[in-house]
């Protein structure tokens, strides 16, 4: 009770300046917009590919403004040494990751339903046929790629090799995840089938509890003040 | 100002805990970074309430010490233990009793004072993080500003708030590690009173310090550090500023 009382804490502090700065959000919200609108308009001439590739292009979208979102909230803890100051405190580091993971997730969503109605208008794609499945899907791959993210962004933001390097670590390793998540959503549009099933989501579920339980653990040994 | 004992919450006699053990045991502390000793075998016990000057050239391992102590880092080898608690086992226990003056704030800059002090208070299970807040940030100087980010602040003002930072858990044993740099003369005097004062209310004190003088005019005892090393550990009263200066600069730093 005392750990999910201080994860909520640490959110409310994490959400509380980044209302007051919006530096995170305005900056994941250009950048996925611009992802979408580039790649949008480079396809409208031909709308058949456009809505074929939509998924693709949004998860795009989403793993570039996520590792920004990363590098953000994590660099909020590292001005002025206010990381040192949370291990200071008698909480287990697990509850930190926990509730600095939380914070990325909610930052992303937000971005990613923006990103998404934008994608929408540009690639002639309608989520009428199955808007549950695909915001499903989208929030299992988002889980595995926050999990993964915020893991990485706390060893990345220890050392100099910032600036892309997150990238370059997270993405081939969430590669899987993408994958699955394209293709169960193009099945989801592109067939009779309603909801999501099969190997893809079951990929998608092992992938989140692998990297859910790995980042939790080794969370600790990355994070130094 | 007058910095008052209520700045402590708990009496001196309370701070023996548990069983009124050794605020500090070391034995044998070892640090190596990228195979360079910073601390070689160093071994160090500080009794509850005393007040104790750590002194030494940059680079001498002072701030290592300090980040050990406070379980930030992890020695190398050595064994650790505050009021009789084993820094490897029981580190969420004396991070609990631990308050730590930085280089750096450790604050949140977008955030004001009050409410990095309630913020911090809450993670502490501080009972009336707001009242304490407040109480601090009036003992302090600060109450004035309490609602402005802390990153429109001078150094000494942020220096301040990182002090009631530091506080806002009644600590059992304050490190402080070069809390004086940057500040000018009035932050000084603040923070000089309030080093006596947490000292008269029983607390324990470890003070790195460039400022030789000062330290030996604020602490019971000096443990003066070289190349890792404990070179000299004697009562401030017993030892003589130059004579240290002369100590840490011979065979060079």
């Amino acid at each position: 009770m005392n750990a999910i009382n201080h994860i909520a804490i640490l959110v409310a502090k994490d959400l509380r300046i980044e209302g007051r700065t919006r530096q995170t959000m305005g900056l994941i919200l250009i950048l996925g917009i611009l992802i979408v609108s580039v790649l949008g308009l480079g396809l409208s001439s031909n709308p058949q590919v456009a809505a074929l590739g939509a998924p693709a292009i949004l998860w795009v979208a989403y793993l570039f403004s996520g590792v920004l979102c990363f590098e953000k909230t994590m660099a909020v803890e590292r001005q002025d040494g206010a990381l040192a100051g949370l291990l200071l405190a008698p909480i287990d580091r697990s509850v930190i990751y926990a509730a600095k993971l939380i914070t990325n997730l909610l930052l992303m969503v937000t971005t990613a339903a923006v990103i998404t109605a934008v994608g929408l208008l540009f690639f002639n794609f309608s989520l009428a046929a199955a808007p549950l499945g695909f915001v499903l899907i989208i929030a299992m791959g988002m889980i595995g790629f926050a999990a993964i993210g915020t893991l990485f962004s706390a060893l990345v933001s220890s050392t100099r090799l910032q600036g892309g390097f997150l990238a370059m670590i997270v993405f081939p390793l969430i590669l899987p995840l993408v994958i699955a998540s394209t293709q169960q959503i193009n099945a989801l549009f592109n067939s009779s089938a309603q909801t999501p099933g099969g190997t893809g989501l079951a990929i998608l579920v092992a992938f989140d509890v692998i990297f859910l339980v790995v980042s939790w653990i080794v969370f600790e040994l990355v994070l130094e003040p | 100002m007058m910095l008052a004992p209520p700045i402590s919450q708990t009496p001196a006699a309370a701070d023996a805990t548990p069983s009124a053990a050794a605020a500090v045991c070391a034995k044998g502390l070892c640090k190596t970074i990228d195979d360079r000793p910073i601390l070689r075998n160093l071994d160090l016990a500080i009794p509850t309430g005393q007040f104790i000057a750590l002194l030494g050239a940059n680079g001498a391992g002072k701030s290592t010490l300090l980040k050990i102590l406070s379980t930030l880092l992890a020695p190398t080898a050595g064994t650790l233990e505050l009021f009789g608690l084993s820094a490897r086992r029981d580190a969420a226990s004396i991070r609990a009793r631990i308050g730590l003056i930085g280089h750096q704030s450790m604050l949140y800059g977008d955030l004001s004072p009050l409410e990095n002090l309630v913020f911090f208070g809450r993670l502490y299970n501080v009972e009336t993080p707001r009242d304490r807040a407040l109480h601090l940030l009036t003992l302090l100087g600060l109450k004035d500003r309490a609602e402005d980010p802390v990153k429109s602040f001078s150094r000494g003002m942020a220096q301040r708030v990182s002090i009631a930072r530091a506080l806002m858990h009644d600590p059992a044993i304050l490190l402080a590690d070069e809390p004086f740099a940057g500040l000018d003369a009035p932050s000084t005097a603040v923070l000089e009173r309030v080093l006596r004062n947490l000292h008269d209310a029983g607390k324990t004190i470890l003070l790195a310090n460039h400022d030789i003088a000062q330290s030996l005019r604020l602490a019971q005892r000096a443990v003066i550090l070289k190349n890792g090393e404990k070179i000299i550990d004697a009562p401030a009263d017993t030892l003589d500023a130059d004579h240290i200066l002369f100590r840490m600069e011979r065979d060079g730093a």
